[in-house]
C-alpha cells in the first residue's frame, strides 16, 4: 500500500540532508553480516497493522502477518536460524535502511521511481490492487464505473487515491489511517472505500456491514528494499523468491491471509478467508494477554524519561551558569542554545539527531538518541527555571556569603542553588511530568515505548478504547507519584525556611 | 590597619567620591556618620570588595586593593579580593542570613569550607560565640524563626566566627525596632570594649557618641569633618556638620 506522499512529506520536512544521503558502506557485505549474526534482521512497522506484520493477538509479543512468514522462509532459505523484526515508523524505513539498521525493508514497499533513487529493489513478492468496498445492503455501486457524485474514502498517498482523483465527478475523502474509512463507510458517511486489497482483506471483509464491490483494479508491486550497494544480497533475494513462487510456498502464505488471487496467478481462485478470522480472535482475546506488552512499553518509557531529565537537569545547570557567570562567548552561546531549543519542534531535533547526524558520520542508537534528544531539548527549559529560580534569590545573600570569604562557585552551590531550586522546584516537577509524555515523541525514531506500542496493539486489534484507557492509567501511574513526591519535597523545604 | 588613600568614583557621570583619604588604627572604633545618600555604605562596601572604585588605594592589613573598575576582575584580583575579605567581617542592614540553614549552619558553614576547620572544632566555636550573644537555646532554629534583634546578632557571630582583624557594620540596626536595636547594640558595645578594629556606619547618634573612639563625618561623598565624638556632637567645627545634626537630633 502506498504512503508516498506521507513519506515525501517527511522528506521534504526533515531536511534535504537526508534526501541527498550517501548510501552508507558498510565493510562486510549485508549477506556476510547475516551469517555472521546467524539472524535475519529485516524493517518494518508493525503499527502499519494487519496482515502485513503485526502484533500477534493471542500473544502480543509475537509478531505475525504475512511478511512475517515470508521473513521466516528467506531466513530459512538464507541458512540463518530466524528473522527478526526490527520496529520503524513506516515513513523512515527507507532512511533507517539507508542507515544501515538492519538487512533490508520489507513492509509493502511499492516499487517506485523515486524509490529507486535510493533503494534497490528485489523482484516483486506480491501484485497488489485495489478493492472497492461498500455497504452490504447498497446495490446501486457495482464497480468502480458507477462512483460518480459518490462520497469515496481512501488512504493520502495510495494508488488508488490516484485512481479516483483521475476519475471526473467523485467525491474523494483522503483519510491517513486504515482504520476510519471503513468506519465512516459503515456509517453512512461515506458511499464508498477503494483501498489495497489486503487492507480490505483484513479489515473490511469481516465487517458484516460491508461487502467487495466488483473485482480488484489497477494494481502494483511490493518488493523488498535492499541497499543501494547491496547487489549480492538483491542476487539471493530473488532466487530465494523466485523458488519460493515455484514451490508454491508464496502462494500457501497469501492463501492462509486471504491475500490470493488471480493477479497472483491466473489459476488461483479469489480470497480464503483466513484473514477474517485473525480479527475475529484479536477482537475477542482476553485483554490480559497485552500486559506483558504494555507493561515493557511502560518500563521504556521509565528508563528513557527518568535519564533525559538527569541529564535535562545537570546540562540545564551548566547552561545557566554559563550564562549567569562565563562572561562572552560562552553567555551568549548558551543563550543561544536555549534559545534555539526552545524555539524549534522536539520532534524535528530528534530527527536531525537520528537520521541527519548519520549524514556527516555521526550513527546513534536509537536510545542514545532519544536520551540526548529529550534531555537537550528539556535542558533549555529547566535552564530558564534555574536562571528564574537565581535571580529570585536576594542580591544580599551573594554579597554576604562573599563577605565570608567564600568563592563564588562556592557561594553559588551552598548559598545560591538551594535556595534557587526550592524556588524552581514546582517549575521542574511540571516539566518532568511533560517529559513522561513528551517521550511517547521518541517512537519516531525507532524507540518501541509505551505510546508506540499501544498504537501497534490498537492498530491491529482495533481495541482502541480498552487499549488506551490502560495505556492512559499506566501513563497516570507513573506520573502522579512524581506529583505527591514533589509536593512533599515543596513542603519540607518550605518547613526549612519558616 | 585600614587605609584608604585618594579613593576615587563614580556611577555613570554622578561623581560621588573624588579623593577621599582615612585611616583606621588597630583596635579603634571609628563611627561614619552624615546624610542619606552621603557615600557611608558605599566607602564600606568598597573596602570589602563588594563595589568597584575607579581610582586611589585601598589597604587592608598590608593587603593593597587597587582601582578594580572593571566589571569582571582578574583571577588575582579575585584572590586579592578574598584575602582582604578574608581578614574583615561585614555585617548588613538586612542580616542577610542564609534562609535554609539552622542557625548554628549559617555560623559553621564558612569556617568548614572556607578555612577547612574541623566540623566538631567549628560547632565548638559556633556554640561559644552564640552563648556570647545570649542566643545558645537557637541553635537549630532557622533564621524564619527569629527576630530582627536575634537575626542581626547571628550575623554578628557568623561573621566573627572567621576571626576577622576587623568588622565593618553597615546600619546594623536601621532595619530594628529600637527594643531589638538595643540588644544588638550592646553586643558591638561588647566587641568594641574587647579592643576589635571596628567601622560602623550608623545613624543612631546617640550610640555613636558612646561608643566611637572618632567620628567621620560623610557629606556628599566627602569628608567633611572628623574628631572625637565628645568634640562632633557638641562643638562641631563645620558648619554643614552643624546642620546635619540639628536636623537628625533637632538641638543646637
Ligand atoms: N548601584 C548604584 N548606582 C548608582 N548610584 C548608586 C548606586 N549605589 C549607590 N549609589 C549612589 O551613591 C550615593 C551614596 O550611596 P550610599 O548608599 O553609600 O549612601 P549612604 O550614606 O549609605 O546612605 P544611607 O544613609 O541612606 O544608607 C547615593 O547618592 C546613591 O544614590
Ligand atoms: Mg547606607
Amino acid at each position: 500500500m502506498s504512503r508516498l506522499l506521507k513519506f515525501l512529506l517527511l522528506l521534504a520536512g526533515i531536511a534535504a540532508v537526508i534526501y541527498m544521503a550517501a548510501p552508507s558502506k558498510p565493510k562486510e557485505s549485508t549477506l556476510e553480516k547475516i551469517k555472521k549474526r546467524g539472524y535475519l534482521l529485516w524493517g518494518s512497522d508493525a503499527e502499519g497493522g494487519a496482515p502485513y506484520a503485526f502484533p500477534n493477538p493471542k500473544n502480543p509479543s509475537k509478531l505475525v502477518g504475512f511478511e512475517v512468514d515470508l521473513a521466516g522462509a528467506i531466513a530459512r532459505e538464507l541458512g540463518v536460524k530466524k528473522a527478526v523484526q526490527s520496529q520503524n515508523a513506516w515513513d523512515s524505513l527507507i532512511p533507517a535502511l539507508e542507515r544501515g539498521d538492519f538487512d533490508f525493508a520489507m513492509n509493502g514497499i511499492e516499487i517506485t521511481k523515486k524509490r529507486m533513487e535510493h533503494v534497490l529493489f528485489s523482484a516483486p513478492y506480491y501484485v497488489y490492487t485495489e478493492q472497492l468496498v461498500v455497504r452490504r445492503d447498497d446495490s446501486s455501486i457495482k464497480s468502480v464505473a458507477d462512483l460518480k457524485g459518490k462520497k469515496v474514502g481512501t488512504l493520502s498517498g495510495t494508488v488508488a487515491q490516484d485512481i479516483l482523483m483521475g476519475m471526473r465527478g467523485v467525491n474523494v475523502r483522503i483519510y491517513s489511517g486504515q482504520v476510519e474509512p471503513y468506519q465512516d463507510l459503515a456509517l453512512g458517511r461515506l458511499d464508498a472505500v477503494l483501498l489495497d486489497l489486503p487492507i480490505a482483506a483484513y479489515y473490511a471483509r469481516p465487517n458484516p456491514a460491508l461487502k467487495f464491490a466488483g473485482p480488484p483494479v489497477g494494481e502494483g508491486l511490493y518488493a523488498i528494499a535492499i541497499r543501494k550497494n547491496d547487489t549480492e544480497l538483491k542476487k539471493r533475494l530473488d532466487e530465494i523468491l523466485a523458488k519460493l513462487y515455484r514451490t508454491g510456498e508464496l502462494k500457501r502464505i497469501y492463501e492462509k491471509w486471504g491475500l490470493w488471487n488471480s493477479k497472483q496467478d491466473k489459476l488461483a481462485a479469489f480470497f480464503k478467508n483466513s484473514g477474517a478470522e485473525t480479527l475475529d480472535e484479536s477482537r475477542s482475546a482476553p485483554i490480559k494477554n497485552f500486559f506483558p506488552m504494555l507493561l515493557k512499553g511502560a518500563g521504556v518509557t521509565v528508563l528513557i524519561s527518568v535519564s533525559s531529565m538527569a541529564l535535562a537537569i545537570t546540562l540545564g545547570l551548566m547552561l545557566t551558569l554559563l550564562r549567569l557567570y562565563a562572561g562572552p562567548p560562552f553567555d551568549w552561546l548558551a543563550t543561544g542554545y536555549i534559545e534555539i531549543y526552545r524555539g524549534t519542534p522536539l520532534l524535528i531535533q530528534l530527527y536531525i539527531l537520528y537520521y541527519g547526524l548519520p549524514n556527516i558520520g555521526i550513527s546513534l542508537n536509537p536510545v542514545m538518541a532519544a536520551f540526548l534528544g529529550l534531555g537537550m531539548n528539556y535542558a533549555a527549559y529547566e535552564s530558564e527555571l534555574y536562571r528564574a529560580g537565581i535571580n529570585a534569590v536576594p542580591f544580599g545573600q551573594m554579597e554576604a556569603a562573599l563577605s565570608l570569604g567564600m568563592k563564588r562557585g562556592l557561594a553559588l552551590k551552598r548559598v545560591i542553588l538551594p535556595q534557587a531550586v526550592k524556588i524552581a522546584l514546582p517549575g521542574i516537577t511540571n516539566d518532568f511530568i511533560a517529559l513522561f509524555k513528551d517521550s511517547s515523541l521518541v517512537s519516531v525514531i525507532a524507540m518501541v515505548e509505551l505510546t508506540k506500542t499501544y498504537s501497534m496493539l490498537a492498530a491491529s486489534t482495533l481495541r482502541f478504547f480498552q487499549l488506551g484507557i490502560i495505556t492512559a492509567l499506566l501513563y497516570f501511574g507513573m506520573s502522579y507519584p512524581l506529583s505527591l513526591l514533589a509536593r512533599r519535597l515543596e513542603k519540607k523545604l518550605k518547613k526549612d525556611r519558616r | 590597619m585600614i587605609n584608604v588613600r585618594d579613593l576615587h568614583k563614580s556611577y555613570g557621570a554622578n561623581r560621588l567620591f573624588e579623593g577621599v583619604s582615612f585611616q583606621v588604627e588597630k583596635g579603634e572604633a571609628v563611627v561614619l556618620i552624615g546624610p542619606s545618600g552621603s557615600g557611608k555604605s558605599t566607602v564600606l562596601r568598597c573596602i570589602n570588595g563588594l563595589e568597584t572604585f575607579d581610582s586611589g588605594e585601598i589597604t587592608v592589613a598590608g593587603i593593597g586593593l587597587h582601582s578594580i573598575n572593571r566589571k569582571r576582575p582578574m583571577k588575582e584580583d579575585a584572590e586579592t579580593i578574598r584575602r582582604v575579605r578574608l581578614k574583615l567581617g561585614m555585617v548588613f542592614q538586612q542580616f542577610n542570613l542564609f534562609p535554609h540553614m539552622t542557625v548554628l549552619q549559617n555560623v559553621t558553614e564558612a569556617p568548614i569550607r572556607v578555612l577547612g576547620m574541623g566540623r566538631a572544632e567549628a560547632i565548638a566555636q559556633a556554640r561559644d560565640f552564640l552563648k556570647k550573644i545570649n542566643l545558645e537555646g537557637k541553635a537549630e532554629s532557622y533564621p524564619a524563626q527569629l527576630s530582627g534583634g536575634e537575626q542581626q546578632r547571628v550575623a554578628i557571630a557568623r561573621a566573627l566566627a572567621m576571626r576577622p582583624e576587623a568588622m565593618l557594620f553597615d546600619e546594623p540596626t536601621s532595619s530594628l525596632d529600637p527594643e531589638m536595636a538595643g540588644e544588638v547594640l550592646s553586643v558591638i558595645r561588647k566587641l568594641v570594649d574587647e579592643g576589635m578594629t571596628t567601622m560602623i556606619a550608623t545613624h543612631e547618634m546617640g550610640f555613636a557618641s558612646e561608643v566611637a573612639g572618632r567620628v567621620i563625618v560623610f557629606d556628599k561623598g566627602s569628608i567633611i569633618e572628623t574628631g572625637p565624638p565628645s568634640q562632633i556632637f557638641t562643638s562641631p567645627k563645620v558648619l554643614r556638620t552643624r546642620e546635619f545634626l540639628n536636623r537628625v537630633l533637632g538641638r543646637f
